[in-house]
């Protein structure tokens, strides 16, 4: 582990030289280059029969570590340090872990801006229920129960209750699914579950049809089933606050090799595909869970007057005055600028009173300026960017708006002439009384 | 101690210069005069070290500290202007209050105080006294009590004579009226506008008597003093044109009188504007209105007056008068309703129409019905404040119109004003006190001369009822014959009005140093052995949050805390002290009287990151917020009608135990109250959470916080602060 | 109405002969009691006809003007022979006062103008 520790150390000693040699624009990495992932499963044969997906991330330069659920020596923490950078759940009836592992420590793991990928299946166990539920996400009640749709299911001979779907209903998100998106209608085998409606982090990327429903197919239907339609989502993402994403699909072998390269023919459709979507969707959202996409970070937050470029502790109000901010997107290798003509800021006090479109140029620097409104108090610089599928940037700045101080207001006004004359011909009329008051006898 | 017996050898004082000024004989005058200056200046000299002395009771009971909440308002400022200089203070944009709004110091507070505190820390530093600028400002109240002392001899010299003066510089040396608002620590601008009040007044008066325009000058200068200290001033611009006006309707219309108003008023106006904070309203709004009408009557007077000295015509002038006469009123009429109309005058101010009308408040604006100063006062605390005045009150009164010149007739008015706004406002005792004290001593003053006079003239045998002025107007010369008898009578009369006097000095001397000295801000109680024991959780609080939270961050408390807050905590605050802005303290009282969830949206609008409560259910404090928690309710259900005061009663009861309403259970202030409270055992034999200051056993104890989590809660539980949590992370 | 006419007139021709007889002294102190009353409606007429705008200049420039008046009219009572109640006052002391009172006056509507 501490030869590991020193790798990144001289590997981020590396790129800031070369940070430094080539200029401003590449950024120190504060992401690891050869992120560590834990692969938890409860079936050493997992690693074989989905070896496809983890190829491909080892490809990328992912280190990944399998462990059974029932490891004893499991730990996610050594003396208060995290040793890994992402968690992969594939242990859908896992009831307990091993070592010091239980539902705590993964939700603490992902409150520590680290990613999770959770793959449920029929026959889910009660924790990683509770798992997900903490995410945002409700599975079936019935652990038995699977995802049926009888109008778009993927024809095949093993298959008889329609739960093979052929899913193709994507969020619209090339932050989370790609540039490409997904060619082929995904493959999916497993069970239902519904995100939280109050919950807006959580996104379904992958959701069922009008036509399905989850039921078990063992038991007899008596009733409209728990889950129906639209609102079943198949695989959903998690984006918490503070960045750490979350993946959990309601099947385990929709990231099975099995799945990637099978051949199939969707019901009532002509046209026949080679292979599934799944690897690519597998590939691509991995990608965006862990942050080779989507992953923004705004810095050199900074104001100040036109003409001035130092950063003052107060201004005055209607001072014109210029905002920029740097805003970097992760690409897994470096901080790439992130181009965009939607990012706005807001000079803040209890409302927006001024609503800006940044300009940019390209290299990620956004700039503007505007004239500060004729109120005082304490503003905020306010940019709330929140875009699907990518990093809510949420930051502000606070800077106190103060009036004009008693002598920056206009002195000599020409409309107040007369009032001025009249008060020095008093005066001087004053004068003139006395003299000639005190010499008349 | 000391200050008793000082304040008894005091009056000693007093009455062996009243025995000795009117039993010397008439052939030692010279030496009279030298021996009777001799022990005037002494007596005021004592006078003034004991009106000095007797307010530094809080400073041996506890420390030399600032009370209160608006003293560290005024105290924060002054350390601000000794610190940056004036004009700095002057500009002060200060962005740590009234989140996220800011507040203009310089314009919108009256600096006299401030100004005069750092005048005297400079000076005293010239003088190369090393002093710290909070003493400075403990000791400022005390300074101008004695020099208010001063000016009440003055005062009672020039409407009575100088035994008035002396007796009234005694009785407000110590009239616990004065002496709540002056006490040492209590550095509020009451302190020095009362000295500025009663200085305005005199000069006002010597400038009538004399007609002479340098006193007028040097009165429009006091009242520029006044208005720089304290918006009490609207009741000198009110009651001066009364004055006049009384003047004018009685036939008592003089020249000097003309003199004495015009300029004082001019001048007066003049320097007033120059307060950044009164600024244009002088000639704007309308509770200065009066003065600018009786300013224009007594010039349309002094022309009418003018033509008929000029006509010796009746018929003619009676024409002319007419004439006047008519067209005054219509262009005052005119120029008063365009003035209205267009808004350039604006309407009275709530607290101007709560005085008037003393339920007006309670009706219409609870934020100031909710203060406790601003509630009638209740006939006790007059018994407290005045004791033995209220008696002498209306002798005195008697022996003015007795009297009547112009002098005598001002101090009638202020008197009888001034205690009908004691009545209706409890901080207004203050205004009235130095009336009081002055009529008061005309009345013991002219009881003791009457007396003494009889009393002398058995020592002389032979004076019939030619000898004075004053016995006659006793006596009426009624019974020459009954003259033993009137003696005798006379002896227990003056023994029976010292010894109402002694008991003044006890009374006031007990009320001090019990009920006026505590700074409130430590508290003190008597456990039930009789120790004492000190309660300093508000600055434990304080503290806490200047070393222990991020120097940004803000801090959301009823208002009364937050001047307390900025200048010893450090902290921006939501709201404080200073209301201006109701509709800022009804969102406090919004989110304090919510739901938790609703009290967090509030409050994240505010970017509050810290929720400070005072709580008295351990020590039995009741001044805390939750007996204070009605009129949250009430300010914030003034502006959102979504808080409906009914929500958190049952059948009118305010209650906090079982009992209570659902609402008043479950809203925010309830809540980080009583947080923790249900498994506390505060009193033996009684269940626990029992509250102490309600005398009940409280209705929901156990309370779970979801936004708010506990960061603090002092050794008596009396501050609790909660911080606000952040939004959870995966929800 | 031609009665009331022949008043109006009557009354201005006694108030005449009256004044006639004033002092010069008074005479003079009443025409710099007219000159700044006269400065101070013209400058109403000009505020009513550009706007209150800098009203702290306006009021300034007014009350001077106001301000001088009252003073010179307080003058004007004190020095004049006729009012008993002045007697004591010598001429020399009230002069003195009016110009201390002048002085106090222009240099607060100085710091006022601007």
């Amino acid at each position: 582990m501490a030869m590991a520790g020193r790798a990144i150390q001289v590997s981020s000693i590396i790129v800031i030289l070369l940070g430094i040699a080539s200029g401003s624009l590449s950024l120190p990495p504060d992401r690891s280059l050869h992120p560590r992932i834990l692969v938890l499963v409860d079936d050493l044969t997992v690693k074989s029969s989905h070896s496809l997906f983890f190829a491909s991330l080892a490809d990328r330069g992912y280190r990944l570590e399998f462990k059974l659920t029932s490891d004893p020596s499991l730990a996610l923490t050594s003396y208060g340090e995290y040793l890994f950078d992402g968690l992969i759940l594939f242990a859908p009836a896992a009831e307990h872990f091993g070592g010091s592992v239980d539902i705590a420590s993964i939700l603490d793991f992902v409150d520590s801006g680290r990613d999770l990928i959770l793959a449920a299946d029929v026959g889910m166990s009660e924790t990683l229920r509770t798992i997900a539920n903490e995410c945002g996400v409700e599975f079936d009640e019935d652990s038995n129960a699977v995802v049926i749709d009888h109008l778009n299911f993927a024809e095949s001979e093993t298959d008889t209750e329609h739960s093979l779907i052929a899913a193709d209903t994507f969020v619209a998100s090339s932050a989370i699914l790609g540039e490409k998106g997904a060619e082929a209608p995904v493959l999916f085998q497993g069970i239902a579950h519904s995100v939280a409606p109050a919950n807006d982090l959580v996104i379904k990327v992958l959701s069922a049809s009008a036509s399905a429903y989850s039921a078990n197919p063992e038991v007899q239907l008596n009733g409209p089933p728990s889950l129906s339609g639209t609102s079943i989502s198949l695989v959903s993402v998690l984006q918490a606050r503070n960045n750490a994403r979350v993946l959990i699909s309601g099947s385990l072998s929709l990231f099975s090799n099995k799945f990637f390269v099978f051949p199939f023919k969707k019901f009532g459709s002509s046209t026949s595909f080679q292979r599934s979507g799944n690897q690519m969707f597998a590939e691509e959202i991995s990608k965006w869970v862990f942050h080779e996409r989507g992953h923004l970070k705004a810095v050199n937050v900074h104001h100040h007057k036109v003409g001035n470029l130092e950063e003052p502790s107060m201004y005055r109000i209607t001072d014109h005055i210029e905002y920029s901010v740097e805003i970097y997107e992760w690409t897994g290798k470096t901080w790439k600028p992130y181009v965009a003509d939607d990012v706005q800021v807001q000079f803040y006090m209890m409302s927006p009173y001024i609503l800006k479109t940044l300009n940019h140029n390209g290299q990620g620097l956004y700039t503007t300026s505007f004239q500060v409104p004729d109120v005082y108090g304490v503003f905020q610089f306010k940019l709330d960017y929140n875009r699907l599928g990518y990093t809510t940037l949420a930051i502000s700045k606070q800077i106190p708006v103060r009036p004009f101080r008693h002598n920056e207001y206009e002195r000599f006004i020409p409309a107040a002439y007369p009032y001025y004359s009249s008060s020095f011909s008093m005066m001087f009329g004053f004068f003139l009384f006395g003299v000639v008051f005190l010499y008349h006898k | 101690m000391g200050a008793k017996s000082q304040a008894g050898s005091n009056s000693q004082v007093i009455s062996s210069f009243l025995s000795v000024q009117s039993s010397f004989p008439v052939s030692f005058k010279m030496k009279t005069k030298q021996q009777e200056m001799l022990l005037r200046i002494g007596a005021l000299m004592l006078i003034y070290v004991l009106a000095f002395a007797s307010r530094l009771f809080s400073v041996l009971r506890y420390e030399s500290m600032i009370h209160e909440f608006d003293p560290y308002f005024n105290y924060r400022t002054t350390l601000y202007l000794t610190e940056k200089g004036f004009y700095e203070f002057w500009n002060w944009f200060d962005y740590e209050t009234w989140y996220p709004l800011g507040r203009i110091i310089g314009g919108t507070l009256y600096p006299g105080l401030m100004v005069t505190a750092a005048v005297l820390y400079w000076t005293l530093r010239l003088l190369s006294f090393m002093v710290h600028i909070r003493d400075v400002c403990v000791l400022t109240a005390p300074f101008f009590a004695s020099n208010t002392t001063l000016v009440a001899y003055f005062f009672g010299k020039e409407i009575w004579d100088t035994g008035a003066g002396i007796v009234a510089a005694a009785l407000i040396a110590i009239c616990p009226g004065y002496i709540s608002r002056s006490v040492a620590g209590s550095y509020d601008n009451e302190g020095v506008a009362i000295f500025a009040l009663l200085l305005t007044f005199y000069l006002f008066v010597k400038a009538v008597k004399t007609g002479s325009l340098a006193w007028s000058v040097a009165s429009s200068f006091a009242y520029f003093y006044m208005v720089s200290a304290w918006g009490g001033y609207i009741f000198i611009i009110n009651l001066v044109p009364l004055y006049v006006l009384a003047l004018l309707v009685t036939g008592r219309y003089s020249l000097r009188l003309y003199i004495a108003y015009n300029t004082m008023y001019i001048l007066g106006m003049l320097l007033a504007m120059q307060i950044r904070f009164v600024g244009f309203q002088h000639v704007q709004s309308g509770e200065h209105m009066a003065a600018m009408g009786v300013f224009f009557l007594t010039q349309v007077f002094y022309m009418v007056n003018w033509v008929k000295d000029q006509l010796d015509n009746p018929r003619l002038f009676r024409t002319f008068l007419r004439v006047t006469v008519l067209s005054a009123i219509t262009v005052g009429g005119l120029a008063f309703a365009v003035g209205m109309a267009t808004g350039y005058i604006s309407p009275w101010t709530g607290r101007f129409y709560s005085l008037l009308d003393p339920t007006y408040a309670k009706d219409h604006i609870p934020i100031i019905a909710s203060v406790s100063e601003h509630q009638p006062t209740a006939w006790s605390s007059f018994m407290f404040d005045f004791h033995i005045l209220l008696i002498l009150f209306p002798a005195g009164l008697y022996y003015c119109f007795k009297r009547l010149d112009d002098g005598t007739i001002f101090i009638i008015i202020y008197g009888m004003t001034s205690l009908y706004f004691a009545g209706v406002m409890v901080r207004l005792i203050l205004v009235a006190a130095p009336a009081i004290c002055l009529i008061s001593a005309v009345a013991v003053s002219a009881t003791f001369k009457n007396l003494f006079g009889l009393l002398r003239s058995k020592n002389q045998g032979a004076v019939s009822t030619k000898s004075s002025g004053s016995t006659k107007a006793w006596s009426k010369g009624v019974v020459d014959q009954s003259l033993p008898l009137q003696k005798k009578g006379a002896f227990v009369l003056v023994l029976g009005v010292f010894y109402l006097l002694m008991s003044y000095v006890t009374h006031c001397t007990w009320v001090t140093s019990e009920a006026y000295s505590s700074p409130s801000i430590v508290l003190a109680a008597r456990q039930s052995n009789g120790d004492k024991v000190i309660f300093d959780d508000f600055r434990e609080a304080y503290y806490w949050l200047r070393h222990n939270t991020p120097p940004d961050a803000k801090v959301m408390s009823w208002w009364d805390y937050g001047y307390q807050i900025t200048a010893m905590g450090n902290r921006t605050v939501i709201v404080d002290n200073n209301t201006w802005n109701n509709t800022h303290i009804a969102t406090v009282g919004r989110a304090m009287s919510s739901y938790e969830d609703e009290a967090y949206e509030i409050m994240k609008e505010l970017d509050v990151s810290y929720v400070l409560v005072v709580f008295g259910g351990v020590t039995g404090y009741s001044s805390d917020d939750i007996n204070k928690f009605l009129w949250m309710v009430r300010i914030g259900g003034g502006v959102f009608p979504i808080i409906k005061e009914p929500d958190y009663l049952v059948n009118g009861d305010y209650r906090v135990d079982k009992g209570a309403a659902p609402k008043m259970l479950q809203c925010l202030m309830y809540k980080l109250c009583y947080y923790r409270f249900g498994e506390l055992m505060t009193e033996y034999g009684r269940p626990p959470g029992w509250d102490r200051a309600r005398g009940v056993e409280i209705g929901n104890k156990d309370i779970v916080l979801d936004h708010l989590e506990e960061a603090l809660t002092t050794t008596n539980w009396i501050v609790r602060i909660y911080k606000v949590k952040p939004p959870q992370n995966r929800a | 109405m031609a009665g009331a006419a022949g008043d109006v007139k009557a009354l201005f021709s006694s108030l005449k002969s009256a004044y006639v007889a004033t002092p010069t002294k008074l005479k003079i102190i009443d025409l710099y009691v007219f000159y700044a009353l006269c400065t101070a409606v013209i400058q109403v007429v000009y505020m009513a006809l550009v706007g209150s705008f800098p009203f702290n200049a306006f009021l300034s420039g007014f009350l001077s003007c106001v301000g001088t008046a009252v003073l010179a009219v307080c003058l004007r009572m004190q020095v004049n022979p006729k009012n008993k109640e002045f007697k004591e006052l010598s001429l020399e002391r009230a002069f003195a006062d009016f110009v201390l009172a002048n002085l106090v006056l222009h240099l607060v509507i100085m710091n006022f103008l601007g």
